[in-house]
């Protein structure tokens, strides 16, 4: 057998047979739906506690109303009819006199009342609500409580509060309400992909509708999925060859195998259990979409195009990432350039949403054509509904291709020189004269 | 004997410091060669430029004939001076994928063979975590000869044994030689190098100093040694005319003399002042040779 692939057997086995393999295997998918399972879990999960809401009303018209509202909703759209349970909190409106010396005063008053659990929230309703000048505080409405933002009362308040502002203003116009229901009609504009040809029976399939799932999460997905082979397969060659350097194991080897045959054999060999993770995600991803009734969300178009940015990035950072492991000496060193090893790979997961919203404009264009950052941000591009320019695509895999053939052989180098030299790590200027002299 | 090494003005520099300078050197094939030297002398970087591993900065080294290659290593058995295994493996497996690497016929049944012949059959199915540093060092010398290579290279390979694995080991190495091995080793324990090699070399401070048998080098450096043994033991010596230098073993003195000096002229002071028990002319021991050139200024354990 040729000496690499004993070496990437070795490797192989050794990574999946372990007990962190299989753990890491199932954690993935869990880390990568957990969240989305537990919003699912607990997305009926309503906080039942009843509230009490201070309201200063400046504009001493809606005060009463919003009072009149809750204690409607208390009476009937708390309990379930069939289950007799309760399924949401009563709100109790106060109405408190504006101070009109020192409202600011007021204000942090009723602020200590929400801090001592005496009430949930407290709203200021500005006095020109009604005919607002735009920009201005009084014609403005503030809801002030302890996490207002993901606060859901504030939603049913200002809901009920817009409500009897229009129904006011229709009011001072002279118009019955029922006149201009449809003024106040709001038409939502659809998203929808674009019509396709059948290849195969050449009939027009209509626009699928735009979702989440196919905008975001599939893009989104396949780019986590690359980014965690690579994190998986390739980061760990950095401290694997650091620990074989220290041990004194790789020396052994270079007695039966070359420099290059070691490291690309343990590239390899990191690949191959890429393939393994990726191959039984991917062949489970598409069986739970058929499964879910989601098949058309499958970019299979992409799939081969993630199969080979995948085996390129993992040469490209394995090599760069055995290279940088033969100059460490110890877990100190390796720990030290980690970090800035990884940033080829972690700088597209911070510019991943704007190159999603705006496939193809020039930010997303321009990033993903650096080579590093193809095999992620190209794919993300792809996998996204928009139609990517061929060529795109084509000259990024040449420009990795390019990239992955720079990588392995200054890794080759640089690990063939540094993976006996113990001692004091090799500074830059010397590691760049070995990769020149070789 | 044809060489099957041939070491040809090689230099080899690391930043400011020469490890090996302008060395040259010939392992006649089916020999066995000692590499002697002071630790930091260059005997490993030799070994490791034989091994292709560095780069000479100059000369040539030809092996079979031929410019080294990275293809040559097939022929080639190496056992590093700082030598480490995979932990996590088991034994056996461990044995085999080294085997493999060297592309033995059938490494299962070489794995098996081996273990046997070292006794290490009953933790063929340990992981290597769990062995002794002593069962780990012959494992190490096991996967180095598992393919019966045309050259053995041996660094430090008694270092830390016992003697009965030291003997073990040494059995093997004359086996290997027998069927038609060239050994090449490099030790510290000049008992070994004297009974065992062919041939001797000795690098100092990057250059080589001594090569040959051990009778030619001794002879470089005749007979000037006396060991004698007196019943005042070293207080005898004190005060003779005609001494360089003596190491005081306690019951028995070696004495080295200065040149032309009459060692019957030593009996006779010696003979003025106790009675003499032992008194016998050789030549200096290897280990007496490697230290009068590694500490040329000590000129007497006596003074």
């Amino acid at each position: 057998m040729n000496k690499t692939l004993v070496i990437v057997k070795r490797e192989y086995k050794a990574a999946v047979r372990t007990k962190g393999f299989l753990i890491t295997l199932l954690l993935l998918p869990v880390m990568m739906g957990g969240s989305l399972i537990v919003m699912a879990l607990t997305q009926d999960k309503v906080d039942l506690t009843d509230k009490r809401i201070d309201v200063v009303d400046q504009s001493g018209i809606l005060g009463h109303h919003l009072q009149q509202r809750a204690e409607l909703r208390n009476q009937v759209e708390l309990m379930d009819s069939l289950s007799g349970e309760k399924k949401a909190p009563a709100y109790y409106i106060e109405l408190v006199e504006p101070d009109t010396v020192d409202l600011n005063g007021q204000k942090l008053r009723l602020s200590d009342r929400i801090r001592s659990k005496d009430t949930h929230a407290f709203i200021q309703i500005g006095k020109d609500i009604l005919h607002p000048r735009p920009g201005e505080e009084n014609s403005r409405m503030f809801y002030y409580s302890e996490n207002s933002l993901m606060d859901e009362t504030r939603n049913w308040v200002g809901y009920i509060l817009n409500e009897k502002i229009r129904e006011l203003r229709v009011a001072e116009l002279g118009i019955e309400p029922d006149q201009v229901r449809d003024l106040f009609y709001w038409i939502d504009m659809e998203g929808m992909g674009l019509i396709r040809k059948d290849v195969r029976t050449g009939d027009i399939q209509d626009a699928t509708k735009s979702s989440v799932l196919g905008t975001i999460l599939a893009p989104y997905i396949l780019m986590f999925l690359m980014f965690m082979t690579v994190i998986m397969s390739a980061v760990p060659l950095l401290s694997a060859v650091m620990e074989e350097k220290s041990e004194r194991i790789a020396e052994v080897l270079l007695g039966s195998v070359t420099p290059n045959q070691f490291m690309m054999g343990k590239v390899i060999g990191g690949l191959a259990v890429s393939l393994t993770t990726t191959g039984i995600y991917i062949i489970g991803g598409i069986l739970t979409m058929k499964y879910l009734g989601k098949e058309s969300f499958i970019p299979y178009s992409v799939i081969p195009w993630f199969f080979a940015y995948m085996l390129l990035n993992i040469l490209m950072v394995g090599c760069g990432m055995a290279a940088l492991g033969s100059t460490c000496n110890d877990s100190k060193d390796a720990q030290a350039i980690q970090f800035p090893a990884m940033l080829p790979i972690i700088i597209p997961m911070f510019v991943v949403m704007p190159i999603i919203q705006n496939p193809l404009g020039g930010f997303a264009t321009a990033m993903s054509l650096i080579p590093p950052f193809t095999p992620m941000l190209m794919l993300v591009r792809q996998a996204t509904q928009v139609t990517i320019p061929l060529w795109q695509p084509i000259a990024g895999l040449v420009g990795v291709l390019i990239f992955t053939v720079l990588s392995v052989w200054a890794g080759g180098r640089i690990f063939r020189s540094c993976i006996i030299m113990h001692g004091k790590r090799p500074k830059f200027g010397l590691l760049v004269r070995q990769l020149l002299k070789g | 004997m044809s060489a099957i090494i041939e070491i040809s003005n090689v230099t080899k520099t690391f930043d400011s410091h020469v490890a090996v300078n302008g060395l040259s050197l010939s392992v006649p094939k089916g020999s066995i060669y000692g590499f002697i030297g002071p630790n930091g002398s260059g005997k490993t970087t030799t070994i490791r430029m034989i091994m292709n591993i560095l780069y000479p900065d100059s000369g040539t080294i030809r092996i079979f004939g031929q410019e080294r290659t990275g293809s040559m290593i097939e022929s080639i058995g190496y056992l590093p001076e700082e030598r480490g295994l995979y932990r996590k493996m088991k034994l056996r497996e461990l044995i085999q994928f080294h085997g493999e690497l060297k592309k033995v016929t059938n490494p299962g049944r070489e794995a098996d063979y081996w273990m046997e012949k070292f006794d290490l059959t009953p933790w063929a199915r340990k992981k290597v975590e769990a062995l002794s540093k002593g069962m780990s060092q012959k494992v190490q010398f096991i996967i180095t000869i598992i393919d019966r290579p045309e050259i053995i290279i041996l660094d430090e390979p008694f270092s830390g044994l016992d003697p009965v694995n030291t003997e073990i080991i040494r059995e093997v190495i004359l086996g290997l030689r027998k069927d038609g091995s060239t050994v090449i080793f490099s030790t510290h324990d000049m008992a070994v190098a004297e009974k065992m090699c062919d041939f001797i070399f000795m690098i100092y401070k990057g250059q080589k100093v001594l090569d040959g048998t051990l009778r030619s080098i001794q002879d470089v450096y005749g007979q000037d040694t006396i060991r004698l043994q007196t019943e005042m033991g070293s207080e005898a010596l004190k005060g003779v005319a005609g001494i360089d230098k003596v190491n005081d073993f306690g019951q028995v003195q070696e004495v080295r003399l200065l040149p032309d000096t009459d060692p019957q002229s030593i009996l006779k002071q010696v003979l003025e002042k106790t009675r003499v028990d032992r008194f016998e002319m050789s030549a200096p021991t290897l280990e007496e040779i490697f230290i009068r050139i590694a500490r040329p200024d000590k000129t007497s354990d006596y003074e």
